[in-house]
């Protein structure tokens, strides 16, 4: 959790602005906690040191982004999260507009997915790695990539000249290079610049 | 139907901005085909809310996009900051 200590002459909205901008991130999350209160001599002039700590929950405060961003887009979902490990939280998302929401290629899914991640990221100290499902078309898409990534280096294997594959973002990318990890035959590597890189996978000469 | 669009381009970027109270989101036109959202934000939000390479502004702009083709409308969202 972020935190901050600092002395403050009064607790009102200034205090709060200032652990706004020194946490960098949205007062509306910020609590602060009084820890101690100082007088001077004459007892004319107070100031208390105080702890501003955001108060977020990655994945309270993760379903409720997803859920007013739904609901403000008026689709009604069921939405849940768990923890992997502990850099790692998957999100799920279940509607009855699973394709909207997925998009072509799964282009929205990333772009929620972002937004979610970068999100929860502002308000964390630990840099999360953040995924989120839509209707177990994250699990899907893997299959699928990982037949055509079999299939494609079997060809390369019997035609001996390399194959391009479509232009695939970094998790797309990744699933093939680690299907493809322990071929003896071929080799992959990605090409081009976001967002059209693609895998081309070479055979490896003996 | 209603999707207020203010409301949730208003809802993306609020939790991203250090100053809220900067924040403006103001629909600016709306035709038959397409709709016209302002994004004002502080000077020094601007970066937040566009992210590394508009990576942020662009997930913004493709949510807004799947939201706005549910009506059949196209939707422009314009980003801004203050001087």
């Amino acid at each position: 959790m972020k935190r901050i200590q600092f002395e403050t002459k009064a607790l009102n909205d200034q205090a709060l602005t200032y652990a706004a901008s020194e946490l960098r991130v949205n007062k509306e999350f910020i609590e602060i906690n009084v820890l101690e209160e100082k007088k001077s001599l004459l007892g004319l002039n107070k100031s208390y040191v105080v702890e501003a700590v955001v108060d977020f929950d990655i994945i309270n405060d993760g379903i409720e982004y997803l859920k007013s961003m739904l609901k403000n887009m008026d689709i009604e979902a069921v939405i849940e999260a768990k923890r992997i490990d502990d850099r790692h939280l998957l999100f799920s998302i279940e509607s009855k507009e699973n394709p909207i929401l997925i998009g072509k290629n799964g282009k929205t899914l990333d772009a929620i997915q972002t937004a979610l991640k970068n999100y929860i990221n502002l308000y964390i100290e630990d840099y999360h790695v953040i995924l989120l499902d839509i209707g177990g078309y994250r699990e899907q898409r893997k299959k699928q990539l990982e037949i055509l990534a079999t299939k494609t280096a079997m060809d390369v294997i019997k035609s001996k000249t390399p194959s391009k594959l479509t232009r695939m973002n970094s998790y797309e990318r990744r699933i093939i290079h680690t299907k493809l990890s322990d071929w003896r035959d071929v080799s992959t590597k990605s090409e081009g610049d976001e967002p059209n890189r693609y895998v081309v996978i070479t055979p490896r000469l003996k | 139907m209603a999707i207020d669009f203010e409301k949730l381009v208003f809802d993306l970027v609020m939790p991203l901005v250090i100053h809220p109270e900067d924040l403006l989101v103001k629909k600016f036109s709306e035709d038959e085909q397409s709709i016209t959202i302002q994004i004002l934000v502080n000077k020094e939000d601007l970066g937040r809310v566009i992210g590394k390479g508009g990576r942020i502004a662009n997930a913004i702009r493709t949510i807004s996009y799947a939201a706005a083709s549910r009506i059949g409308k196209r939707i422009k969202i314009d980003i801004d900051s203050f001087e």
